[in-house]
């Protein structure tokens, strides 16, 4: 088939192209300005009237949607001028994350109040995409103080507060009770890795389980659980904004989890869920969400003990980051849903609920003043993770201000835990493409 | 006797029929044309609005630097794309598509010609195999790569049991990347070979039998029959099949997404664009630019097929 081009072709071909391009540049975003952040800064509410009803955005962590839909009933009847609209905006994190950056660039159909995960804020924050709360707690009287102040700072950016504390987790050592006893160990999680590689040989010997730990999977987990690893072998993802993952202590930490894998063959990775592969007895202990608890509890056909992360040989303590998510109010949405959605979540952050969400889903607590006797005296457990929370620390820059890091780290974890990839190339390699997103994706929407 | 003609010359110009003038339609042409506008502009509109507009706004996209969900962006020209081909991603992207693409169109098409050919056969059962082998092409593909998944699982998983019953140990298809690439592809292979078994099977009992008996009584046995007769007349089908399963191997996502959502080992062009943009990375303007390079890639194919090997299909 042949084509012919003359000039009338041509210039109808050329009218259409820019017709095409002025459609294109009718949508999509501005083209003009600065790149720095665009957040606003506070906003007055003290004329403006709450909102007849917005909607609530939530992955339901947890399984937490009864909890969530009694908590909104409890709302409802409290306010029955605010109605709240409980909308399934996802199956985890990243899809409510999805969701809510479409919706974003749609500029439509946005929520009064969004759940937003330990990696994802900041990003919401750098671009403009949710408000500073400070006015709104200081007008409708949020008892900031009585909030668990490592996890009410974890949202705190420029002296901004910018979201508060949901279902907030951090990991937990789950053991099987029954193969630490067949194996004569102690009943107790080891207090360092160095103790537990002691134990792993005895452990496989004697339980018949496949392996005697299991990494958790890699996506989505392999960046958050290995902090603890390389907290405890005094290195790091990132030191501040250095990224610090080729340190001598950071390859050194995960040549040993390499060679926990490869050469004592006592670990290995979970293909998808290290809390299922648990439960199922495959391996004998595992790190995993204090958001699994409850669900470990009720499908484990063993006796189930939790405890600290343990420690390295550099750091013993303060080796445990915490996780999960916070809820913001969005910046595309008006005032009088902002302000509706701050009522809502004042009430669903207040202590008698915060505890029922707890009980329902084994997350910890936010307030210090919730009253948790009823949930400790059901299952127990939570206290550990309770109690854990004094010895956390704020999770590496890298982690979580970085778009697509917890990717790439998932990403060298692969490499070295599963292919027995070079512990320092690999990990050379990662210190580049973090910077990379760094300099590109961060550093210029800091403000300086 | 020669007869003159007579009249004026409004009458002679009456007998020349005056040439149309351009522009100038017919009541029944312009009466067509509008039937015509009314059954075509409803779905023209719609294909311009949901498909070359897009289209248009993503080639626009793909010039900026945009952050999904920011409202502002920086026009950077080609500077996505330059990223993209200078990458080190850019070769195991591109590198995964193509083994993606041809093993699971060589592998779809071949299993499916040798499926169509035992289907082909006058035994029972036929009917009930034929639903069978074609059942996975219409299913979801989020419900199969889950299944899969259960089946792949090294822990727990039907395929590793059955491995721990010959004393081996499963191998980490999940985790390992390269093994991740074989597990979705053995999957896809297996969703859509119906596909290609039933197209196939259409052509096989089309194929001319009168050919086939002349062939047999000049003492061709099954092979050569099949090599020399079947073969090129299914060429039209065969090349109907390849265009259509390599577009779709190009764009086939959902497997991608279920069975390995960190996409390690498996971003084939499609999948990075949706990590890029989607997934962690938030870079809309980078994915736009791969984006339009799989365009590109589309295009390129479709026309050389079209062009090339057309026109080497035998068409009985």
């Amino acid at each position: 088939m042949a084509m012919y081009l003359d000039r009338r072709n041509f210039l109808g071909l050329a009218g259409l192209g820019v017709a095409a391009a002025a459609l294109a540049a009718c949508g999509g975003p501005s083209t003009g300005g600065s790149a720095a952040s665009t957040a606003p800064s506070d906003i007055d509410f003290t004329s403006v009237k709450p909102a007849g009803s917005f909607d609530f955005w939530t992955s339901h962590p947890g399984q937490s949607q009864a909890v969530e839909q009694s908590i909104i009933d409890k709302f409802q009847a409290k306010f029955p001028d605010i109605k709240v609209n409980l909308v399934t905006a996802g199956a985890n994190y990243e899809e409510i994350a999805q969701k809510f950056q479409t919706s974003q660039a749609a500029k439509s159909a946005l929520p009064g109040l969004v759940v937003l995960s330990d990696v994802w804020w900041f990003r919401y924050y750098t671009n403009g995409n949710i408000i500073p709360l400070d006015g709104l707690i200081k007008q409708l009287d949020i008892k900031i103080d009585d909030f668990q102040k490592s996890l009410v700072a974890d949202y705190k950016y420029a002296n901004k507060q910018w979201a508060l504390p949901y279902g907030r987790s951090t990991p937990l050592f789950y053991y099987n009770k029954d193969h630490f006893k067949a194996a004569g160990l102690p009943d107790r999680a080891p207090k360092t890795w160095q103790e537990f590689a002691e134990w792993a040989p005895k452990l496989q010997a004697s339980s018949g389980a496949k392996y005697s730990y299991m990494y958790p999977a890699l996506a989505g987990y392999a960046g958050w659980t290995l902090q603890n690893n390389l907290w405890g072998w005094g290195g790091g993802w990132s030191n501040g904004w250095d990224i610090t993952a080729d340190s001598a202590e950071s390859v050194t930490a995960l040549q040993w989890v390499q060679d926990t894998i490869y050469k004592d063959k006592w670990a290995g990775v979970s293909s998808k869920n290290a809390a299922d592969d648990f439960s199922a007895g495959i391996a004998s202990t595992t790190i995993s969400s204090t958001g699994d608890l409850l669900g470990v509890l009720k499908s484990a056909k063993f006796n189930v003990g939790v405890g600290f992360l343990p420690g390295g040989p550099k750091a013993q303590s303060n080796v445990c980051p915490t996780g999960g998510a916070g809820l913001g109010i969005p910046s595309g949405v008006s005032k009088e849903v902002q302000l509706a959605a701050a009522t809502f979540l004042k009430f669903m952050t207040e202590p008698e609920n915060t505890a029922a969400f707890s009980a329902a889903t084994g997350y910890m607590p936010t307030r210090v003043s919730a009253d948790m006797t009823a949930v400790l005296a059901k299952t127990p457990q939570i206290k550990t993770a309770m109690d854990q929370l004094a010895v956390t620390k704020v999770q590496d820059n890298a982690r979580v201000f970085l778009p697509g890091a917890d990717q790439e780290m998932a990403k060298a974890a692969a490499k070295i835990m599963t292919q027995q990839g070079d512990v320092k190339a690999t990990m050379t390699d990662l210190k580049a493409t973090l910077e990379g997103i760094y300099t590109k994706d961060v550093k210029p929407k800091l403000k300086s | 006797m020669t007869r003159q003609l007579t009249g004026s010359p409004a009458v002679t110009a009456q007998a020349v029929p005056a040439p149309r003038r351009r522009g100038r339609w017919s009541g029944r042409t312009r009466r067509d044309f509008f039937v015509f506008l009314a059954l075509a502009l409803p779905n023209l509109a719609l294909i311009a609005v949901f498909t070359y507009l897009p289209l248009i706004n993503n080639m626009y996209y793909s010039t900026l630097d945009w952050t999904l969900g920011s409202a502002s962006a920086t026009v950077v020209g080609f500077d996505n794309y330059i990223a993209f081909f200078t990458s080190s991603d850019a070769p195991q992207v591109l590198g995964t598509t193509a083994i993606f693409t041809v093993v699971t169109v060589g592998g779809s098409m071949a299993l499916g010609l040798l499926v169509a050919l035992a289907l082909n056969a006058k035994v029972r059962g036929t009917t009930f195999a034929r639903s069978a082998v074609f059942a996975p092409y219409v299913l979801s593909g989020v419900g199969v790569g889950l299944v899969w998944l259960f089946i792949f699982d090294p822990g727990y998983g039907v395929l590793s049991w059955l491995l721990r019953g010959i004393g081996q140990q499963s191998p980490q298809w999940i985790n390992d990347p390269q093994l991740s690439l074989v597990m979705v592809i053995i999957v896809y292979v297996w969703k859509n070979l119906g596909y290609c078994a039933v197209v196939y099977l259409a052509g096989l009992q089309s194929l001319p039998k009168d050919v086939m008996e002349a062939a047999s009584l000049d003492g061709a046995n099954g092979f050569r029959r099949f090599m020399s007769i079947s073969v090129p007349l299914l060429g039209p089908t065969t090349f109907f099949l390849l265009i259509t399963t390599m577009i779709s191997s190009l764009q086939a996502f959902d497997l991608i997404r279920i069975m390995t959502p960190l996409g390690n080992g498996t971003s084939t062009l499609i999948y990075e664009a949706y990590l890029q943009a989607f997934g962690a990375y938030n870079r809309a303007g980078y994915s736009a630019s791969i984006s339009v390079v799989l365009f590109a890639i589309l295009l390129i194919i479709t026309v050389l097929q079209l062009r090339f090997v057309e026109r080497k299909v035998h068409y009985s």
